[in-house]
């Protein structure tokens, strides 16, 4: 090699124009400013992503915690045998023969004689007019308690009976009372009353345990419709889509990571499993009725059609996450279980399976995270737009019969026309993201725990 | 050792434990090892050199079928192992790998503890009755090792906690643990610094004992201190196999004078 192969070098800078270490030259500080101002876009990109989660959470917990106060009436209902038991014989099929209505008289006396015991004035004169206090269910509420305890007909029994949404919603802020003049439910004189009844503690706002283990109620039942139902046919459908999505999953990663041939069909299946991670989850809902209700006549809105549809929707999750982490596995694992005469199937499962398991472990919660808040594919196979009113005995109740999911029914209470609704609805979201956020720490924490280097 | 003693090494013939006839080996359309002949014999130390690429450590891995896992890597030709075809459809290539271990570049003993790392062989081979032979089985390959002095006190600690060479060390008492009648090994001393490499030959020359010892090396010195028989490679050919001393002093093909000297490689 001569010195004549090598390109002429531009003029060095003459010694006069030497620039000084202390002060930096243009380009540099040109470079410093393109730093700069790329890490403020960085800045400014994670303070506004910050600001909308602030407010998003500020919005669910302001519009939701509502949702789990809930207005009472304490109020002592006289149980008169005479419109209950007008045998007297204290018989079962006699005592279920009084409908509602025949409750209803009794407890909104109960509420009026309040009223008097206290001194209250007012200008509603009948025990009648006490309906707009009431809560549609409290006579549910209490001929339940009746139905159970028949030897409490004929005593004074004191009840904490639900009070109607609209007086629910005075109390909340929900309703004002310029509002109440365009309300045909409730009007200025109640609110007076419920004024002058709050100080005696005989109306009052406490924590609504119902709200978290109660069944949905019916469109003029705000206050009496809770979450609890709905949440155990969220339950069943995890148990289905874990049973079945988790071996399924698991087994055909194992097989087309490990053992399958790499050519053209497994190629096409691969591709096609990437691409069923991104089909939008109505089509697995209309899928889903298409087979599991009118071809395999499943039964409708179950739990367990659910679960089908939720597992054919998570399958691909759990795939592509549980290859991924197979392939994290060093080979040279692989090659030193095959070197000292482990089979093809020991080496995964003795040695790169328990490496790989935090990555599927977490994939996998990460997937059934998803299918808790899938709310399209449920639409379409009826798990909404009823009222899922007893909680499932047993098993296979639990499975087959009607029930709702979390987020249909917070969709379904959305839909509602009664502003108490909604803030049950917003109630609701903050039950699932607490569902969603502890699966996913659950998901961190595994990782972290069993995550091995090597 | 001593390099001057090379000549005067044990060069009586021993029992051919390996023999290689015209082996082909294919990567898809890459030719990567042409015609290959090649006895091997049992207790003996066989080191192949050659430069990178050349094709010792996949010839290397043809011996116990480990090329098996690569999907596109086809193998022709016959390679007997005390006269039985490897390569034959009756053989399964998971009992080959028991007979014939093998013993890595780097250092991979499995993240689990040492007991495990050396049991795991002898545990699915079914070798020990009980827990008792299984420690006896342990002991000793660790002790074949030359790291049973070092570790004795924390079998329970992971393997991948030990130092680079004692890793390797445990990889080869993992090896040894089988009780193989070959042990393979490519580059086994090359991710470790020179006192643990000095041991890990030391070891090797042990191991000639009871063993057919083949190893891939890069540095012609260790290929010089360690083996009795050397194989030159080169562009996928065995251009020269013979004593050791032989090959080092007074090789018969230019070729293996050139990379010997430093001029090719």
């Amino acid at each position: 090699m001569t010195d004549a192969s090598i390109p002429a070098m531009p003029a060095a800078p003459e010694k006069g124009n030497r620039v000084s270490l202390m002060e930096p030259d243009a380009r540099t500080q040109k470079r410093k400013a393109a730093e700069r101002r790329f890490r403020s876009y960085g800045i400014a990109g994670i303070a506004t992503g910050i600001f909308f989660l602030i407010v998003l959470l500020i919005s669910i917990v302001s519009s939701g915690a509502g949702a789990f106060q809930q207005t009472f009436i304490n109020a002592s209902v006289y149980l008169d045998p005479v419109k209950l038991d007008k045998n007297g014989n204290r018989d079962i099929a006699d005592l279920r023969k009084v409908s509602t209505f025949g409750y209803t008289p009794l407890i909104q006396q109960a509420v009026f004689d309040k009223l008097e015991q206290n001194n209250i004035e007012t200008p509603l004169e009948k025990r009648g007019d006490m309906k707009a206090l009431i809560s549609a269910s409290a006579a549910a509420q209490v001929r339940d308690v009746v139905l159970e305890n028949p030897d409490l007909i004929g005593e004074t029994v004191d009840f904490r009976i639900l009070a109607s949404s609209r007086v629910d919603g005075y109390l909340k802020g929900r309703v004002l009372r310029e509002d109440v003049a365009r309300d045909k439910n409730i009007d200025s004189e109640h609110l007076d009353l419920v004024d002058a009844l709050v100080p005696l503690g005989i109306v009052e706002k406490t924590f609504n345990i119902d709200f978290i283990t109660g069944a949905d109620a019916s469109e003029s039942r705000a206050e009496s419709a809770g979450i609890g139902v709905a949440m155990i046919g969220s339950f069943f459908m995890m148990m289905v889509v874990l049973v079945l999505s988790l071996p399924i999953g698991v087994a055909a990663s194992i097989y087309l990571e490990e053992f399958a041939p790499k050519n053209r069909w497994t190629d096409l299946i691969e591709v096609n499993i990437a691409n069923l991670a991104a089909v939008p989850s109505i089509v697995f809902g209309i899928l889903g009725l298409a087979v599991f209700i009118q071809f395999m006549h499943l039964p409708q809105s179950a739990p367990l059609v659910g679960g089908l549809v939720l597992t054919l929707m998570t399958l691909p999750t759990i795939i592509i996450s549980t290859r991924a982490s197979l392939k994290a596995v060093p080979p040279s694992i692989r090659d030193a279980a095959l070197g000292v005469g482990a089979s093809k199937m020991q080496s995964v499962f003795h040695h790169v399976l328990p490496l790989a398991a935090p990555g599927i472990l977490t994939g996998t919660i990460i997937g059934l995270a998803q299918a808790l808040g899938e709310t399209a594919p449920l639409l379409l196979i009826g798990m909404v737009g009823f009222i899922a009113s007893n909680a499932p005995d047993g098993v296979a109740s639990g499975l087959l019969d009607p029930n709702s999911a979390m987020p249909a029914q917070i969709y379904e209470w959305a839909k509602r026309a009664d502003p108490a609704f909604y803030e049950r609805a917003w109630g609701g979201i903050i039950i699932l993201l607490g569902f969603l956020i502890s699966m996913n720490t659950l998901a961190v924490i595994l990782r972290r725990r069993f995550e091995r280097r090597w | 050792m001593n390099d001057m003693r090379i000549l005067e090494r044990d060069v009586d013939a021993k029992a051919i434990k390996i023999s290689a006839k015209d082996v082909q080996v294919f990567y898809g359309d890459n030719h990567a090892i042409k015609d290959v002949n090649v006895d091997i014999q049992d207790k003996t130390v066989t080191a192949f050199i050659g430069p990178s690429g050349c094709g010792k450590s996949t010839f290397l891995r043809c011996l116990n079928r480990m090329n098996d896992t690569i999907d596109i890597c086809r193998v022709e030709g016959d390679i007997a192992i005390d006269g039985e075809d490897i390569y034959d459809k009756r053989v399964d290539p998971v009992q080959l790998r028991a007979k014939v271990g093998m013993v890595f570049q780097k250092p991979n003993p499995f993240p689990k503890s040492i007991y495990d790392n050396v049991s795991y062989g002898p545990r699915i081979h079914g070798l020990a009755k009980n827990k008792a032979e299984l420690d006896v089985i342990v002991e000793q390959s660790l002790r074949r090792a030359a790291i049973w002095d070092e570790v004795k006190d924390r079998l329970g600690a992971p393997g991948t906690g030990l130092s680079g060479g004692q890793q390797q060390r445990l990889c080869i008492a993992r090896a040894v643990a089988t009780q193989p009648e070959v042990l393979l090994m490519d580059e086994p001393c090359s991710a470790l610094d020179p006192i643990a490499t000095a041991q890990v030959e030391e070891l090797i020359d042990e191991l000639r004992q009871n063993y057919s010892v083949v190893i891939v090396t890069h540095s012609m010195q260790q290929a010089a201190r360690v083996s009795q028989k050397t194989a030159f490679f080169h562009l996928g050919n065995l251009v020269e196999y013979g004593e050791t001393g032989t090959i080092f002093t007074n090789p018969e093909d230019p070729r293996t004078e050139s990379y010997i000297t430093g001029r090719i490689g």
